[in-house]
């Protein structure tokens, strides 16, 4: 990838499981200073691809760049020596049950070398920004989910990245403290200028959030668009998937039941 | 009948895919283990959590043995009068067997469970994936610390052990028994020889790298959410506990033919 202006970027990425392929030639850029989010079903492969592209899965085929660099050329230790341009906010925020919430925040700063108490008045810093102050010594097991996702969004800024990965960071809260998150995202887009590669099924975030959105469908990119281009777009494919229609061209197996089969 | 050879096959590919995560992570942990970065803190959390929480599991098993050994070899010997015996075969049982092999047993049930349930709540949650995100190779992190920490600590373990069961079986002997403490200690060290201490030391080296790496490979690797981290918890335990039998007898073909 010459273009200084993208920032991350797969070609012809690959990937099946047991014969049954998930992701198939798929091709994406994503520029600097851009949010980027990817929709699609359940199971669609959404959250393959970011496995992928952060060396947690070995594509089939296809290659991933990030800031110019071919990291599918790269060993194990090279990619964790770059990893932390990267945050990713996980699904179910993964912090680590062992450690309180604010090593879990520092935990990038207290690996690198950053003394014990910087590192605290930075983790500190950054959980006031997400809307958390002085919960720094309370351990993961004592947060609610939203506030263990706000904790999640805090460890993966903490070390300012230039790239941040959400997977699904809306599922599961309820519809105001996905509101708080969505709002959060926003912040940070706009005061960092981060470029983020968000997965979600959600159109609320899509609107709110996007600045391209791209359609993951049956293992391929089907439909990428820009926002203000979603509501004009007249693939029916996209067109169902927005509505959240049952009905349409969108197969899945077993997903309506005649009414003699419901229990 | 293709079906039956179809499942077959599919279950044989499974085991040796599932055999081979064991070299495969072991080759990982030796390469990794003796350069940089190190987590000392994480090694010293785990060799607490090892060593000193599983003491008194540990003492409970060996005092208890050395106690029902000393009883169990006095009446046998009483039978022919050699009673002066007991000692003997207490310290020489305890030193050679009971002591790594009971203990490796506990401690697999203790730690081996532990590290198997921990790793792979940790990767379900997606907590593994995590420290590879925050630039930290999970083998080093988490891995690496359990193994050294199992090895490190066992024999530590069977030293406590060798002793505690040797005084339980004085304690028995001298104050129910009736036997003359000063010539059960002169017993006790009479026939002993340096391997015979040496040898189960090295049996508690291996079965601390057994425990180690049964419990952390089947939990760096575990599948299927919480079914998935039960079945490698049990499996972690089985295995690490049958492994623990067989290199038992290996060991001691080796060390003493």
């Amino acid at each position: 990838m010459n273009s200084n202006n993208i920032k991350l970027s797969t070609r012809g990425l690959r990937k099946s499981f047991n014969g049954r392929v998930v992701l198939e030639h798929v091709d994406l850029d994503i520029k600097a200073g851009e949010s980027h989010v990817i929709v699609g079903l359940s199971g669609s492969g959404k959250s393959v691809l970011l496995k992928c592209i952060l060396g947690l899965l070995n594509p089939d085929a296809g290659r991933v760049w990030i800031n110019g660099e071919d990291w599918s050329q790269m060993n194990e230790e090279q990619r964790l020596a770059r990893m932390r341009c990267i945050g990713v906010v996980f699904q179910g925020s993964a912090l680590f049950d062992s450690l309180p919430v604010w090593e879990n925040v520092a935990f990038v700063l207290l690996r690198h070398g950053m003394k014990q108490t910087e590192a605290r008045n930075r983790a500190e810093e950054v959980l006031e920004w997400v809307g958390l102050p002085g919960i720094g010594s309370k351990m993961p097991a004592e947060l609610s989910g939203g506030m263990k996702k706000r904790v999640g969004l805090a460890r993966a800024i903490c070390h300012r990245p230039d790239i941040i990965l959400y997977d699904e960071p809306l599922t599961g809260l309820d519809p105001v403290m996905a509101d708080v998150i969505l709002s959060l995202m926003s912040r940070l887009h706009e005061e960092l200028q981060v470029t983020s590669l968000t997965i979600s099924h959600n159109m609320n975030l899509v609107r709110r959030f996007s600045d391209r959105v791209s359609m993951l469908y049956e293992g391929r990119i089907h439909q990428q668009l820009h926002r203000d281009e979603i509501d004009a777009c007249t693939d029916p494919v996209f067109r169902q998937f927005v509505m959240g229609s049952a009905t349409g061209p969108i197969h899945i197996q077993g997903m309506m039941p005649r009414r003699r089969e419901s229990p | 009948m293709i079906t039956l050879l179809e499942n077959i096959g599919a279950l044989l590919q499974r085991m040796f895919l599932q055999a081979g995560l064991y070299p495969a992570l072991l080759l990982k942990i030796l390469s990794r283990m003796l350069r940089p970065p190190f987590f000392m803190r994480q090694l010293i959390l785990q060799c607490e959590e090892v060593g000193v929480q599983s003491l008194p599991v540990v003492l409970l098993t060996a005092i208890f043995t050395g106690m029902v050994l000393a009883l169990q070899s006095y009446i046998g010997f009483h039978r022919f009068g050699a009673e002066s015996m007991t000692a003997t075969v207490v310290s020489l049982s305890m030193l050679r067997e009971l002591g790594p092999v009971l203990v490796g047993l506990m401690v697999a049930g203790r730690i081996g469970a532990s590290f198997a349930a921990e790793l792979g709540t940790m990767r379900v949650t997606e907590q593994i994936d995590a420290l590879w995100t925050l630039s930290t190779d999970p083998v080093r992190y988490l891995v690496i610390p359990r193994f050294l920490a199992a090895c490190l600590m066992m024999p530590l373990l069977v030293v406590l052990a060798d002793a505690i069961g040797i005084l339980g079986g004085y304690t028995i002997s001298v104050h129910a028994l009736d036997q003359n403490p000063t010539v059960y200690w002169n017993n006790t060290f009479l026939y002993l020889k340096e391997i015979d201490f040496y040898s189960g030391l090295f049996k508690a080296f291996v079965f601390g790298m057994i425990i180690g790496l049964v419990g952390c490979t089947e939990g760096f690797y575990c599948e299927g959410g919480a079914v998935g981290v039960g079945e490698a918890t049990t499996r972690a335990v089985v295995l690490s506990a049958m492994s623990i039998l067989v290199g038992d007898y290996v060991l001691t073909a080796v060390i003493f033919q």
